[in-house]
């Protein structure tokens, strides 16, 4: 059964002249990664709120882990999906980082005993352990995104909805996203996000569905669909590579890139 | 500088401003009760033939639950001489003092929903800088009011963030209280964040500088406006002086 | 050929946030940095960067907290003092990644935007009003000079952003990832503002982790680590080997995955060897 499932769902703002996104139709299955990619404007981030029922469609049903989504509420999802805003600011509140990692396990009613064990798992993974005692305000930009990013992460979710996960992030702190959503990925979370990272799209998704005045115009592998448009990002440098140099890489992943450019330059000494 | 429509707009921003203050020292001036309801009828009237009667119906809506608090108070529930008003007996000089009071209010209300509806911040700014007044001081007050609607988003995005974690502010009182740290908390701190922010690009672009600020296009300063300050100005001295009198001043 | 004028120098510069137990965000940096140069500082985060620009611009520790020891001048004054502020007002281009925090926010239309630095500096309005379409048209937003800024999305409000520095034409930028809210071709045409300052004679100091883009611009790397410089050099000879790794920065994509496969392999073939390719071009001529 598909985590998220819309069916001809279309969205109006009070006041626009078109509809913010008309007739989308897309399911994302367990364990599935779509990048929404697509101009400023196109609906992306309007799909998104959509699927979290923080807009209600004017038409059309959304479904999330087989719940209509019809009369429900942000909260009444909050057990089954999890969604990183644009702003991770806008929600970070509490003193430390281990109780803002916390707070959505506390909220749902979680046993202390698996609030403490979710809690270390996210500090460990998103390398935030040397900080869990800081206040997240103490924090470089950059590792508030990642504090935000571990506490929607820390209530398990099925459905993760990340809006642009890594923009204005360093480069250890991407990586540490890609290998996150992965990871999930690998546990059966279905993962959709709005993104313009090339990088997150190849390493971490493997749909991309491209969006252009509130309509899906493609829906495909990533490869296909990044570097088509002036609105989606370019291909990134190891995919590049593979194709240009024919490197015959099992996938267009950096570390499987890897793999073949150093067989092709062992047997070259 | 352009205005924002209407005659209340396409006026000076400190004609506009001079008005409120003026209405705001008439109303406790003048002699209770026909002065006030005098001095609200007046800006009524002057604000609907601005073209501002939107102003006037959102004042009044503001105003009626304090209005009927007042009736209930004074007139009602106030002692002395009884009249009798349809099926209730309300107290005179209660019922005096609730216009009175009622009509202030109004007068006050009403001439600060015209100024807000037609404030237009860059160019009062325009009209300080061109008087040659601090503007420092200026954007300061003009940047914290211009604050509103930003708060109004912020808090709007945080309370969806929250939802979206499991937050619910619903129930009981206790559940009540508690949800309000995790939607208060984000706002300030935000907001704290933002002004550090804020008050270092502001530094960067001169906003400290020695140099008097050049107005852009500062809004004209026409004879109408001049006339209706000082007219203003006249009207407020002569109710002074005639409380003055009336007190045995002189 | 003359030498150019030094328009930056830190000496013995140490900055710390927090007691003095604490590591410094500056440990004893020293540095000149010169007019008409583009000047890279690139490190991790938390490597000192974004602190080397406040401390230059004379915003730390004033507005952050913290001490200062060392001293700093900018073209000639001192940002740390009274005096000196006022005499770089308006001189000293400062500008951070996220356009809404530096927007003056009483600002009707994008003209006025731009024109709210130079107005506070007392510019004739003549001069103001002849500098301000210059600066949006450098920056391409000179469409938008009508527009209300609220109305503006990340990457055009951070083109006007700029702009509004711009029009100042200040002796030294100091940018702070100024590319982060722009698309790739905002991202080329900032730079190519930033190619133009310097040859009319501005110190250019640009902290960025946009590796790949930047290499065409930076005459001059500083890499940072920990509060100090580690290497001072060309970027390409920087990039190209394994410094920038020794110091937890990155280096650019295709140097990356040159690392990445070296990783696998012992010994280390010639194809994988330092000096890495630094573009898919050079990345294409070296593993054909």
């Amino acid at each position: 059964m598909p985590v998220l499932r819309m069916e001809n769902v279309t969205v109006r703002y009070p006041g626009a002249p078109a509809a913010a996104i008309s007739e989308i139709s897309l399911t994302v299955e367990p364990g599935e990664g779509v990048a929404l990619l697509g101009a400023n404007g196109a609906g992306k981030t309007t799909l998104l709120r959509t699927a979290m029922a923080l807009i209600r469609p004017a038409s059309g049903r959304v479904e999330v882990a087989g719940r209509d989504t019809a009369r429900l509420h942000p909260e009444d999802l909050a057990d089954v999906a999890g969604y990183a805003f644009q702003n991770p600011e806008a929600q970070l509140f509490e003193r430390t980082v281990r109780a803002e990692i916390a707070f959505g396990p506390r909220q749902l009613g979680w046993a202390a005993g698996d609030i403490a064990q979710v809690t270390s798992e996210m500090l460990e993974q998103f390398e935030l352990t040397p900080s869990a005692d800081n206040h997240p305000y103490d924090l470089p930009a950059p590792r508030r995104r990642i504090v935000a990013l571990a506490a929607t992460l820390a209530s398990r979710p099925r459905l993760l909805l990340l809006d642009e996960p890594t923009a204005g992030l360093d480069r250890a702190g991407r990586l540490l996203v890609e290998r996150a959503v992965s990871a999930a990925r690998a546990t059966g979370v279905a993962v959709m996000a709005v993104t313009h990272d090339g990088d997150l799209t190849v390493e971490s998704l493997d749909r991309a569905v491209l969006l252009e005045n509130g309509r899906i115009t493609r829906s495909a592998d990533a490869l296909e669909v990044l570097g088509s448009t002036d609105d989606v990002p370019r291909l990134p440098a190891p995919a590049q590579l593979d194709r240009v140099l024919g490197l015959g890489a099992a996938s267009p992943r950096r570390d499987a890139v890897a793999a073949a450019l150093a067989t092709r330059c062992r047997s070259r000494g | 500088m352009k205005g924002r429509p209407g005659i209340a707009g396409q006026a000076h921003p400190f004609t506009l401003f001079s008005v409120v203050a003026g209405v705001a020292a008439l109303a406790f001036l003048l002699p209770a009760p026909t002065g006030p309801v005098l001095l609200y009828v007046t800006v009524v009237a002057l604000a609907i033939l601005t073209g501002a009667g939107a102003s006037v119906a959102r004042a009044a809506l503001i105003c009626l639950p304090l209005w009927v608090l007042l009736i209930l108070l004074l007139a009602v529930g106030g002692d002395g001489a009884r009249s009798a008003i349809g099926p209730v007996t309300v107290s005179r000089t209660g019922l005096e003092a609730a216009l009175a009071q009622g009509a202030r209010l109004g007068a006050v209300a009403t001439a600060s929903f015209v100024l807000f509806a037609s404030f237009d911040p860059s160019r009062f700014l325009d009209a300080v800088a061109a008087r040659g007044w601090s503007f420092h001081a200026a954007y300061l007050v003009v940047a914290t009011l211009q604050a509103a609607p930003r708060f109004r988003q912020r808090a709007a995005a945080i309370l969806e963030a929250q939802r979206a974690r499991g937050l619910r502010f619903g129930g009981g009182p206790a559940r009540r209280v508690r949800a309000l740290l995790p939607l208060t908390a984000p706002l300030v701190l935000g907001m704290l964040s933002e002004t550090d922010d804020r008050a270092m690009a502001l530094e960067t672009r001169g906003l400290d500088a020695r140099a008097s600020r050049t107005p852009l296009d500062p809004p004209m300063d026409r004879a109408a406006d001049r006339v209706v300050r000082w007219s203003v100005a006249a009207c407020v001295a002569a109710a002074a002086l005639w409380r003055l009198h009336a007190l045995g001043a002189f | 050929m003359a030498t150019p004028a030094v328009a930056l120098h830190l000496e013995g510069v140490t900055l710390r946030y927090g007691p003095d137990d604490t590591a410094p965000a500056l440990a004893d940096i020293s540095t000149r940095v010169c007019a008409g140069e583009v000047t890279w500082l690139f490190g991790a985060l938390g490597a000192g960067c974004s602190s080397l620009l406040l401390v230059a611009a004379g915003l730390a520790p004033r507005h952050t907290g913290g001490d200062l020891a060392g001293s700093v001048t900018a073209l000639d004054a001192d940002p740390h003092s009274p005096a000196g502020r006022a005499a770089l007002a308006g001189r000293i281009g400062y500008v951070t990644a996220a356009p809404a925090a530096q927007l003056s926010g009483v600002a009707a239309t994008v003209w006025e935007e731009v024109a709210f630095a130079p107005a506070n500096l007392g510019w004739p309005i003549e001069r103001i009003r002849a500098a301000v379409p210059r600066a949006l048209a450098r920056l391409g937003v000179g469409a938008l000079h009508h527009r209300d800024p609220a109305t503006l999305s990340g990457g055009e409000l951070q083109r006007v952003v700029i702009a509004a520095m711009l029009v100042l034409e200040p002796g030294v930028w100091l940018l702070d990832e100024p590319a982060s809210a722009l698309d790739h071709a905002g991202r080329l045409a900032l730079y190519e503002v930033l190619r133009e300052e310097a040859r009319r004679g501005a110190a250019v100091v640009i902290a960025s982790e946009d590796a790949d883009t930047l290499l065409g611009l930076a005459d001059r790397m500083l890499l940072l680590d920990a509060g100090t410089v580690a290497v001072d050099g060309h970027p390409r000879d920087i990039l190209a080997g394994n410094a920038a790794w020794q110091h937890r920065a990155g280096s650019t994509a295709t140097a990356a995955l040159a690392r990445l496969a070296a990783r696998l392999l012992e010994p280390v073939p010639s194809g994988l060897r330092p000096p890495y390719p630094l573009d898919i071009e050079s990345a294409i001529e070296r593993w054909r």
